[in-house]
Parts: C-alpha cells; sequence; structure tokens
C-alpha cells in the first residue's frame, strides 16, 4: 500500500528539521531587511551581496535555533509551537544547541572574512540580543519584551548598511528604528490572538498583563509613531517622493486596520478578523516598505 | 550665522519634518501615560512598576535623542540643497 504523495512529502527528515530550527519564514523578512537596505546605501557587488545574505541567514537562523533550546519548556505547552524538533521529540536539545552554535560561529567567520569586520560585529551583536536580552531575560519578566526584543529584529539594516559602506549612520540608524517601532503593533495583533496560549505558557504578553484595550491603544500609537519615522528619513535626503507616498500609503492602511480593532474593542465587538489581517498585514507593509526604500533609490 | 530651518528646506520638507517630529513626540507621551496606566491596572510591586517605567523610559529618551540628529542632519541637507541651487543660479548658461 503506497501512502499520499502528500502525507510522503511532509514526512520529517533531519534535514527538514535542522531547516525548520533555523525559522526560514521569518528569516526571508530579515534578509529583505538587510538587502534592501545595502540597495540604498550603494552599489554593493554581488559577492558582497551573496555573502551579506549566507552570513545573515546563518546568523538569524543560529540565533532561532538557539531560542528554540532555551524556549523547550514553553514549546511544549503551545499549539503554535509543539510541533518544533525539539517538543515533538525527533531532536535531543544539545544538538539544535550545538546547531545553532555552529551556524552562528560560522556566520561570523563568513562575514568578517568576506564582507567586512563592522557587519559580523553587528550580525552577532543581533544574535547576542536575541538570545541573551530578549530569550533569556525579558521575554518571561515583562510585558514590555518584545518592545525591547524588537531591537533583535532591527539589527540586519544596520548589517546589510556596514556591508556596504563599512559604516553605521543617522540613515541606518532610522531603518533600525523603523524595524524596533513596526515590532509592538505586529506582535501584539498575534499576541492579541493568542492569549491563551501565552497564559498557559506563563509569557506575561502585553494583552494578558495590561489587558487587550491598553495593548491596542499602545499598538495604535506605536503604528502613528513608526509612520512618522518611516518619513522622517526624507527631510534629510535620504529617500524621495516615491518612497515617501509608499511610505504614507502603506503606513495609512496598517493605521486604519489597528484603528478597526480600537473602533471594535470600543464597541465590544469582536475584532479578531481584524487583528488577524493586521498581523498579516503588518509582514507585507514591512516588505514593501523596505523594498520601495530599494526602488526609490535606483528610480 | 546659519539659515532658520523653514529659510533653506523646501516648504513641503520643513513641514513634514515639524509634523514628524510632533507626531513622534505626542505618540510617545501618549505611550508612555498608557504604559502608567496599565502598570497601575497589573497592580505590581513597587520595585516591579519602577523597572517596567525605565523600560519604557529609555527607548523614549534614546528616540529623542535621534529626533536631535535628525534636526541637524534635516538643516545640513537644506543648507546643500540651497547651496547647490544658488551655484547652479550663477552658472553661465
Amino acid at each position: 500500500m503506497t501512502a499520499p504523495a502528500v502525507a510522503v512529502n511532509r514526512e520529517p527528515s533531519l534535514a527538514r528539521d535542522l531547516i525548520a530550527l533555523t525559522k526560514p519564514r521569518i528569516i526571508s523578512l530579515l534578509l529583505l531587511t538587510t538587502l534592501a537596505p545595502m540597495l540604498v546605501a550603494g552599489t554593493p557587488s554581488w559577492a558582497t551581496i551573496f555573502w551579506t545574505g549566507v552570513g545573515g541567514y546563518l546568523m538569524a537562523g543560529g540565533a532561532n535555533a538557539v531560542n528554540m533550546y532555551l524556549d523547550q519548556d514553553i514549546d511544549t505547552v503551545m499549539a503554535r509551537t509543539k510541533l518544533r524538533p525539539i517538543p515533538s521529540g525527533r531532536m535531543t536539545a544539545r544538538a539544535v544547541l550545538a546547531f545553532g552554535i555552529a551556524i552562528a560561529t560560522a556566520a561570523t567567520w563568513l562575514l568578517g572574512h568576506y564582507v567586512n569586520v563592522l557587519t559580523s560585529a553587528l550580525a552577532l551583536s543581533g544574535f547576542y540580543f536575541y538570545v541573551f536580552v530578549y530569550t533569556r531575560w525579558l521575554k518571561r519578566t515583562t510585558p514590555q519584551n518584545i518592545v525591547l526584543g524588537g531591537a533583535a529584529g532591527a539589527f540586519p539594516p544596520l548589517v546589510g548598511w556596514a556591508a556596504v559602506t563599512g559604516r553605521v549612520d543617522l540613515a541606518s540608524l532610522y531603518l533600525f528604528l523603523i524595524v524596533f517601532y513596526w515590532t509592538p503593533p505586529h506582535f501584539w495583533a498575534l499576541a492579541l490572538l493568542k492569549q491563551r496560549d501565552y497564559g498557559k505558557a506563563g509569557v506575561p504578553m502585553a494583552p494578558n498583563i495590561w489587558g487587550e484595550r491598553e495593548t491596542i491603544d499602545q499598538m495604535l500609537w506605536y503604528t502613528v509613531l513608526l509612520i512618522a519615522l518611516s518619513v522622517l528619513p526624507v527631510t534629510f535626503g535620504v529617500f524621495g517622493a516615491f518612497y515617501l507616498a509608499s511610505a504614507l500609503i502603506l503606513g495609512g492602511i496598517l493605521l486604519r486596520g489597528v484603528w478597526r480593532i480600537r473602533v471594535l474593542d470600543a464597541r465590544s465587538e469582536s475584532w479578531i478578523p481584524v487583528a488577524w489581517k493586521v498581523y498579516k498585514y503588518s509582514l507585507l507593509y514591512l516588505a514593501l516598505l523596505f523594498v520601495a526604500m530599494a526602488i526609490d533609490r535606483h528610480v | 550665522m546659519p539659515l532658520p530651518l523653514h529659510h533653506t528646506l523646501p516648504l513641503p520638507l520643513s513641514t513634514l519634518l515639524w509634523i514628524g517630529i510632533g507626531l513622534v513626540v505626542v505618540s510617545q507621551i501618549r505611550i508612555l501615560l498608557s504604559t502608567v496606566r496599565a502598570m497601575r491596572g497589573a497592580q505590581s510591586e513597587r520595585a516591579r512598576r519602577g523597572i517596567e517605567w525605565a523600560y519604557a523610559v529609555v527607548p523614549a529618551i534614546a528616540l529623542m535623542v535621534a529626533l536631535v540628529f535628525t534636526w541637524q542632519a534635516a538643516r545640513e541637507h537644506a543648507m546643500r540643497v540651497d547651496m547647490e541651487s544658488r551655484a547652479s543660479q550663477t552658472e553661465p548658461s
């Protein structure tokens, strides 16, 4: 008897688990926020783009694998994460840790050797921030975990910028700030939807500790702040009219979604479908905003 | 003495700068006020509140520093634009 083709394709394998440990879907957005700033910063060679992409993937993948090692206890409890390689028993925790450290070490060397030392140091700082500051310290201790932890995800634009220019300046700092302030409305939309899961795992997400209304209120103000920050680089000549129009349109759509959650909450109506839309759109928002940056510099 | 920003930066950009800075400051104040309300609502310990307050204030301070650098960068950009436009006006056709 033969199993259906779909079931065969989804059979777990070591290679599939190793890729899953790196969280490739999340990394695709991180890579975009690394590569787009490279095109904003200058005209990088194909080799620089390639090695920054490879190094960036391995560093972020290493951080994600170590995160899965450190969070193995809560991954078992949460529905969203219980099929990961450690909680499902397909890989040992020690093997996952070794894999994470190995690929992060390889990334440090690759970036330092083929790109430059600053790029390597920034990528490694992002790794340390994610593993030690976010996962080990903030995640389980404060409802502001993802606000400050957002800095970990904001390192990629600095990495991309430094790969081309060899320095960090105000323009690159703004790219960092955009990702940093994008994180609260993005993650809190998910946290609103997964409150029970986070509560069961004992992770103090804002909706569980502060309540829905205050979380939604902060999502709204963080979105306003994000839109304002996204347009400010235009005032000192980094971007032009195309980017400005894109930032305002994309930001306006995000703000409309968050505002809608707030209105529905105030009326005590269900905002669940809208929160899902905001969560998904926020991913698209960040991707398109960075694409608009790259296009703006080359049109 | 350098020219005031609105004399050099094209008016739409100058307006954009001040609207942007204004929105950042107002949003940040609303976030801090919301954090205070949320901490009261959560009935956390006094020491815990201090830590939470620090977590909220530190990024706010860093952001205000970034705004000062932004204002300086916008001024320098405006002067550069102004000098370039004057140079192009004085060039023989």
